[in-house]
This record gives C-alpha cells, sequence and structure tokens, in this order.
C-alpha cells in the first residue's frame, strides 16, 4: 500500500484536526451538495474533490470546526452554482439514468424520494442551492443567506415559491396524494 | 403527507464513492507539485513582483512628470524676467537719451 505524501498544513488550532479526518467527516455534505444542486454523480464528486483540494489550500485562514463547516457549505453551494451556470451555457448529456448514490440511512418512499429529487434539480438555480442548504443541511433562512450572501427576505421568497411549485408538481406528478 | 418531512428524506446527505478520501489524498499530494509545474507568469511570487514593479514605475513616473512641470514653469519666469529686462533696458535708454538732448 502506497503512502501518500500530504504537505504539512497547520492544524486547527482549536480542535487539532487533520485534513484527512476533516475530510472523512465532512465529504457526505460537500458530495451531497453538490449532487442534490447539480444532479450528476461523476460532476458532484469532481467538485466534491475540488472543494477538499480549495480547503487544504485554505486551511490555515481557518479557526475552528465551526469555520470550517461554515466555509465548506458556502464554497460548495457557489461553486455548484457555478457549474449549473456554465452547464446551462453549454448543455450536456443528462446523466439522469445513472445510479444514485448510497444514502447514508434510507428512509420514506423511494419512489416519491425519487420524484422529489428530479423535481428539486428542476428548480431555478438560487432555489434549488436554497431547498438544498434548508432539508438537506437543516439550515434556517438566516443560515443560508449568510452562506450563499443574498438577504434573508429573499431566501424566504424563494424558498416559498419553490415549496409552492414542488407541491404542484409533485401532486400533478403523483395524481391523488394529498399534501 | 408532510413535504417537510419528504424533503428531509429525500435531500438526506449520501455518501460519495468508497475511494472519495484516498482520491482527495492523492490530489492533494500532487497539488504541489502541480503548483510549482505552473508557468512563471502566474506564480504568485511572479505577480508580487511585477505588482512592485508597477507600483514603483508608476511614482517614478509621477515624479519624472512633477519635476518637468517645476522645469517648465522655471523656464517661463526667466523668459518673462527676460523680456521684462530688456523692455527696462530700451525705456532707460530713451530716457537717458531725452535727458542728454535736453542739457546739450
Amino acid at each position: 500500500m502506497t503512502v501518500l505524501q500530504i504537505p504539512e498544513r497547520p492544524p486547527l488550532k482549536a480542535a487539532g484536526l487533520d485534513f484527512a479526518t476533516l475530510v472523512r467527516q465532512h465529504q457526505a455534505m460537500v458530495f451531497s451538495i453538490c449532487w442534490h444542486v447539480l444532479h450528476d454523480r461523476a460532476v458532484a464528486e469532481e467538485l466534491a474533490q475540488d472543494v477538499f483540494l480549495s480547503l487544504h489550500q485554505h486551511l490555515a485562514t481557518l479557526e475552528s470546526p465551526e469555520h470550517v463547516l461554515f466555509w465548506l457549505r458556502r464554497v460548495t453551494s457557489n461553486r455548484a452554482l457555478d457549474v449549473l451556470r456554465r452547464r446551462q451555457r453549454r448543455p450536456m448529456v443528462s446523466l439522469e439514468n445513472a445510479p444514485e448514490p448510497v444514502a447514508v440511512s434510507s428512509t420514506g418512499d423511494p419512489m416519491l424520494n425519487t420524484a422529489l429529487r428530479k423535481l428539486v434539480a428542476a428548480l431555478p438555480e438560487k432555489a434549488r442551492a436554497i431547498v438544498v442548504l434548508r432539508y438537506q443541511e437543516d439550515l434556517d433562512p438566516a443560515e443560508i443567506a449568510r452562506i450563499l450572501a443574498i438577504p434573508v427576505g429573499t431566501v424566504k421568497s424563494q424558498l416559498q415559491r419553490a415549496l409552492a411549485l414542488l407541491r404542484e408538481k409533485l401532486s400533478r406528478s403523483l395524481g391523488e396524494i394529498r399534501l | 403527507m408532510n413535504l417537510d418531512d419528504e424533503l428531509r428524506s429525500a435531500l438526506r446527505r449520501r455518501e460519495p464513492s468508497p475511494d472519495f478520501t484516498a482520491r482527495v489524498l492523492a490530489r492533494v499530494s500532487m497539488a504541489p507539485v502541480m503548483a510549482a509545474q505552473r508557468p512563471w507568469f502566474s506564480r504568485p511570487a511572479t505577480r508580487w513582483v511585477a505588482a512592485m514593479a508597477a507600483t514603483l514605475l508608476l511614482a517614478a513616473g509621477t515624479l519624472e512628470y512633477r519635476h518637468y512641470q517645476g522645469e517648465r514653469a522655471k523656464s517661463q519666469v526667466l523668459l518673462a524676467m527676460h523680456i521684462a529686462a530688456r523692455k527696462l533696458n530700451r525705456a532707460q535708454k530713451k530716457v537717458q537719451m531725452i535727458t542728454h538732448r535736453s542739457n546739450s
């Protein structure tokens, strides 16, 4: 087995966490934001790797585990939105048929989950990021506003509009289900 | 059915492929090599030197322009004084001629 030579970086002052531990701790969060925003596993993994590479370069400027978490959420969301914008300018072949990533814990109706993920992936880009941060990361509108650097009012209105759209489309696609 | 709960379930965190951490660490270990292979003009040190050189050039240019403006003003003042001196000289000569005539 090859031992990788990881370049030295100052450890986080508060927790003394090493880089490999940080990757393992946050990889599901980073990858899932990318996956839910982009709906493309290969691109999501590539982007998640880029985010961690960038984290390694900025590690010296991050002071606590909370700072790392905030930094990762902000950078991941913004980069996923950048990729989305670039992809909309230059459409790529859809990978909708690609196998879904392994869920941490499987709950709920799988068919409904798949339908919801597709509907979320069809939302406008900013609304998509807001919904992902709200329901994947369980963040409140103020925290989402800080991460995306937009007003709280915008987050609330976009979230309400997105939920109304999801309700409408879901009830249309699933027929008789009452929401 | 509660849409909030369904969204939480649909958008729960997922694990990337099992070798994800290893691939990130491999890329990180290659990063300094890639940085060293960057062209000279895109290295941070080169950019700093270029920025410093540009600042120095700008400062030197500003000083030189101010010096030029000073020299120009000085030569204009000297020219004006020269013209004034010539005119005074002529006037003095005329006064002397008139005085000389009236005396003789």
